[in-house]
């Protein structure tokens, strides 16, 4: 869409960019010892449409680890994520990836 | 309580005794209290905190940023939940017969009682129900760990019927 009025990018924010696109945000689901471990793996089936193997294991991550990343991407979506989550009960927070 | 099981119709039902309904319509007024609560009485209330968390960890600036953008619609989501089972719940005990979007409400709402419940009880991953119940914190721990069999039978009822959809 860049036509002859777009601001001309400088190698700064160029590079800032790509630095953003390396380190998207991210979804986390944290350990609780409320959630059951069938219902946080048939939350995340329900709301990210993981298959039953992949939602098991991230729910395992999270039980034996303490915590998984769920989704990733941009901010406003991690923000959304995580309000999705939140209207479950899981105990869920977004970042950058770090 | 009979716990809940998928039927052919894709509904899922359960039954519960008189007291158990009785008690699940008073977790149902409490935690309806405390959502309609002024934010200043339940400023640090544990069960808040855990009810609506903080979407950001480390950076309050983004954590206020991500309440004033969601808090609004969790809460109107709870109080549709709490509607709904409430409309749902049958007076005096009897049969549960939920469809697919009532079923959400019931997980959603059982899960916000037990996180209430459950923080309130500190309860830990070592936390085992009361062999015998004596006091009421004895009495709200049978209550936790009985709304932990409703909605594990939930859960499984959904998954059951999920499996059955394919």
């Amino acid at each position: 869409m860049a036509g002859p009025l777009a601001p001309t990018r400088t190698p700064e924010t160029t590079v800032e960019e790509h630095f953003d696109l390396d380190r998207p945000w991210v979804t986390i689901v944290w350990n609780d010892p409320v959630n059951l471990m069938n219902y946080v793996t048939f939350v995340l089936q329900e709301l990210f449409g993981y298959d039953e193997p992949t939602a098991t294991t991230l729910m395992l991550q999270v039980h034996h680890e303490g915590k998984a990343i769920v989704s990733s991407g941009p901010r406003e979506r991690m923000e959304h994520d995580t309000s999705r989550l939140h209207a479950y009960g899981l105990w869920a927070s977004y970042q950058r990836d770090s | 309580m009979r716990p809940f099981r998928a039927t052919r119709s894709g509904d899922v039902v359960a039954r519960l005794d008189p007291a158990e309904a009785g008690v699940v319509g008073l977790l149902l007024d409490q935690l309806d209290q405390l959502l309609a609560a002024d934010a200043d009485d339940v400023a640090g209330d544990p069960v808040m905190a855990r009810l609506l968390p903080d979407g950001h960890r480390g950076d309050p600036e983004l954590a206020a940023d991500y309440r004033e953008l969601t808090e609004s619609s969790l809460r109107s989501g709870k109080n549709d939940d709490l509607a709904i089972v409430r409309a749902t719940l049958p007076d005096g005990g009897g049969e549960v017969r939920l469809d697919r979007d009532q079923a959400g409400a019931w997980l959603r709402t059982s899960n916000d009682l037990r996180l209430a419940l459950g923080t309130r009880l500190d309860i830990t991953e070592d936390t085992e129900p009361p062999e015998d119940v004596v006091g009421e914190q004895d009495q709200q721990l049978a209550v936790y760990y009985w709304l932990t069999a409703l909605q594990g039978s939930l859960v499984d009822a959904l998954a059951d019927g999920r499996v059955g959809r394919r």
